[in-house]
């Protein structure tokens, strides 16, 4: 078992005579004093979220890039089959028994009203999907126990409000946030099932962000490089 | 495992008749009639055979209102000179126990707790006052009876009600009722309580809003001119009911809320609950290699991240300011870091009872290995600053000395046991996940003054880069496919899933613990039969028993002091408040 003694020699004399502790810390300082700064000025410069950022809450609406179980899903809940656009939520409440916090979620689904002959009738659809992210905690259980990757993270984080009814989002609130984000950073997220990406980098790799991170490493920011011996050139062209 | 042989248990039948024996699954408990529980505890403690001479842990189980008796108390002891570790159990018959402080002087806080939590009184104890709730609170709120709600019986509307006529009323499940809240006259008479005899004319308060704290504690000492006479300590005012709560949820739900128990180091307060799942699984060893490499990194990376705190927040109370804008600079990196990898910076949750959630990210390894090979230059930089100051050396040196007797008598672990020349690091007894196949060394320290804490804590981040450094070298060699989640051969017959639904733990008991930054932190989860909640989680923090040896180390000493000594012993609030 390795065991190392710490401690340190008492100050010898010629030290304490010409201040030599002193000297040398303010070396230290001095050294930084030509050193570039390393803060962001926020408003004027933001450093994008990283891809897994776990930030407000989003509902993905259908858009072609289901998993392959997403339509025996929809069967085995009885939802109407979604169209283009319409969202993916089947309301199976997944996500609220996934919750250190359940009571966060209104989730309530209701029969559709239509007559015996129509091909719907029987089915139910999505009614109420409400989030109060007040007591949301930003783990990303319920992100993780969604069947048809519906709810997910988006990297939206500035979440203040005046008053608490502001942090209660409902179901058409949180599609125009997945929208945008699925817009903005889908590709660079999911692939093409709606699964996380393998190449998920570590940070975005753009160059405007590349140039903002760089402030905060010291004008030395990493280059990326696979993390294992067989792991691909990431290809984060699209 | 550290944990005393059945074998050997076993002999203690020779000398005491009435006990029993059991063994769960590696752990070892010995069941004691309370009335020769003292006698017992005291052999197992001075008897050269055994030597149980460190107190890890006091608590108690509340076995539901219908049994009969009702409590049963749970002792934690350690053996330095064996490494092993022991669970003495006694039965709390008319809710009273003897105490344990003539015995063990650090028991005093534990004792309070359960006192505070489940109603035990402790025959013998010096001064048994609440340890969290105030003093009027008329509840034991970890009692099987109490609800998990609390009982709402104070209306407090809204700052938004009430000043701009918001109607909140029907929005989700708000309420204006709310549980019970001190008064400042109960805050008083906890205070009184407290220190029922004060020598000096005041009593000096220092907290519980004060930056140098660290957090809301209040401190009361009873001066004599710049001396401190005695000191006593109210905490509480972050308590949670983190217990409570884990009594009430799913197995991986509640790793959130160790996130937020020590806010600082939250990677480590995950792994410790998670080991401790996994033991009481029986799947700790079966976790894939791969997601405890990556575990291992991570929490070594967050054991830098919150010595880096300690270091810059421990030099700014001490009037160097710089440090704190060095560390900070640093600090930022490994956040960034932790950001890309788990998608957040400070509350991480990314490990899970089984592995972790998620591969590591494109690039993350070449980040880190970047990182590391920078910080051992910048903690240089650090210790130019700071080590042979002649400031730094008069205000730290021969301040507040912890004695090894001290370490034992009162359960403390982490930097602050090292310190004190107790090479006590449960990475190097117990072994859990990588820490067995990584090579690195215990930094010990001298005579236990604050100078040697903090050099410890230096040391430890140079010890911690070099086990990042293994770790990463190991990481390369996996495939992208292997791995990081556990698969059980059976599912049917054990269901275990990343997002935890549906999962459920067996019946049994297990105490785990992990070296934390500020120490060891235990848990213990008790399950009378499988379930999806457990029945009993105890927490036994590191920060908590660290910021008991406060009012017996600061005794004597100039009240200047208090603040290197606070800071030395770095204690979170979050974590000694639950």
């Amino acid at each position: 078992m390795g065991i190392k003694k710490v401690g340190a020699k008492p100050q010898t004399l010629v030290e304490k005579i010409f201040f030599l502790d002193f000297m040398k810390g303010l070396s230290t300082t001095i050294k930084h004093l030509f050193k570039r700064t390393i803060t962001v000025t926020f408003p004027y410069e933001v450093l994008e979220p990283t891809i897994r950022f776990r930030g407000v809450h989003g509902l993905r609406n259908v858009d072609g890039t289901e998993s392959d179980d997403f339509m025996s899903w929809v069967k085995k809940l009885k939802i109407k089959p979604p169209e283009m656009g319409e969202t993916r939520c089947i309301a199976c409440k997944f996500c609220q028994a996934a919750c250190p916090v359940p009571e966060l979620f209104t989730i309530k689904a209701k029969k559709l009203d239509v007559p015996e002959d129509h091909p719907h009738h029987g089915l139910k659809v999505l009614d109420v999907f409400d989030m109060d992210l007040s007591k949301c905690m930003f783990c990303g259980l319920c992100t993780q126990a969604c069947p048809t990757d519906c709810i997910i993270h988006t990297d939206v984080y500035d979440l203040s409000a005046y008053t608490r009814r502001n942090w209660v989002l409902n179901k058409e609130m949180l599609s125009e946030i997945a929208d945008d984000f699925i817009a903005r950073r889908g590709k660079e997220k999911f692939d093409e099932k709606s699964r996380w990406r393998e190449d998920q980098t570590l940070w975005p790799l753009d160059e405007e962000d590349l140039r903002v991170r760089a402030k905060l490493w010291d004008g030395n920011i990493p280059q990326l490089g696979p993390n294992y011996l067989d792991q691909n050139q990431n290809n984060q062209s699209n | 495992m550290s944990w005393i042989s059945l074998e050997k248990a076993e002999k203690l039948k020779q000398k005491f008749e009435n006990i029993t024996v059991n063994e769960n699954n590696g752990y070892t408990t010995v069941e004691v009639p309370k009335e020769n529980l003292i006698s017992f505890l005291k052999f197992l403690k001075e008897d050269p055979e055994y030597q149980f001479k460190m107190f890890i842990d006091l608590t108690i189980i509340d076995h539901d209102v219908k049994s009969n008796p009702r409590f049963q108390g749970v002792i934690i002891l350690f053996s330095p000179e064996y490494k092993e570790r022991i669970i003495v159990k006694t039965w709390a018959t008319n809710e009273e126990l003897p105490t344990l402080t003539q015995i063990w002087p650090g028991a005093k806080w534990a004792e309070r707790e359960a006192y505070d939590m489940f109603g035990i009184k402790f025959e013998g104890h010096e001064n048994l006052v609440r340890m969290f709730m105030w003093e009027t609170y008329p509840y034991h709120p970890l009692r099987k009876d109490f609800p998990l709600k609390g009982y709402e019986e104070v209306e407090l509307p809204s700052l938004n009600e009430a000043e701009r006529g918001d109607q909140l009323e029907g929005l989700f499940n708000y309420s204006r009722m709310h549980t019970a809240i001190p008064t400042l006259e109960d805050l008083e008479i906890t205070q009184k309580a407290r220190m029922p005899k004060k020598s000096s004319q005041i009593v000096l308060n220092w907290g519980p809003l004060h930056p140098g704290t660290h957090g809301t504690i209040w401190f009361l000492f009873d001066l004599d001119g710049e001396y401190v006479q005695k000191c006593d300590i109210i905490i509480g005012q972050l308590h949670r009911g983190v217990e409570k709560i884990a009594e009430n949820i799913g197995y991986q739900q509640f790793i959130p809320y160790t996130d937020r128990m020590d806010y600082i180091a939250a990677i480590n307060e995950n792994h410790a609950y998670v080991v401790a799942a996994e033991k009481l699984m029986g799947i700790h060893e079966k976790v894939p290699e791969k997601a405890k490499w990556i575990r291992t990194m991570m929490a070594e990376l967050s054991r830098i991240n919150s010595h880096l705190l300690w270091l810059g927040t421990y030099a700014l109370d001490l009037g160097a300011l710089t440090m704190f804008l060095y560390t900070f600079r640093e600090r930022e990196k490994i956040m960034d870091i932790f950001e890309g990898i788990t998608g957040a910076r400070f509350t991480i949750n990314y490990f899970r009872i089984g592995g972790v959630f998620a591969d590591l990210p494109y690039g993350a390894l070449d980040a880190i290995e970047a990182f590391i090979k920078d910080l051992p230059e910048r903690i240089n930089d650090y210790e130019r600053l700071l080590t042979r100051n002649r400031i730094w050396v008069s205000r730290n040196k021969d301040v507040c000395i912890i004695t090894e007797e001290d370490v034992y008598d009162y359960g403390l672990t982490g930097a602050v046991a090292r310190a004190s020349g107790v090479p006590y690091d449960l990475r190097k007894i117990d072994k859990y996940d990588m820490y067995g196949e990584v090579d690195f060394d215990i930094p010990i320290g001298d005579t236990g003054d604050s100078y040697d804490r903090y050099l410890v804590r230096m040391e430890e981040m140079r010890q911690s880069v070099r086990i990042i450094q293994q770790c990463i070298e190991r990481l390369r060699k996996f495939s992208k496919n292997d791995p990081y989640f556990f698969e059980p051969e059976d599912p049917k017959k054990l269901k275990i899933s990343i997002d935890g639904r549906g999962m459920k733990l067996p019946q049994g008991e297990v105490y785990a613990s992990t070296d934390n930054p500020r120490g060891e932190l235990g848990f213990y989860i008790y399950n009378k039969k499988a379930g999806i909640k457990p029945y009993r989680v105890r927490i036994r923090s590191g920060a908590f028993y660290n910021l008991q040896v406060f009012t017996k180390a600061i005794v004597g000493r100039p009240i200047a002091d208090a603040i290197t000594l606070l800071s030395t012993l770095d204690p979170v609030v979050g974590e000694t408040d639950r």
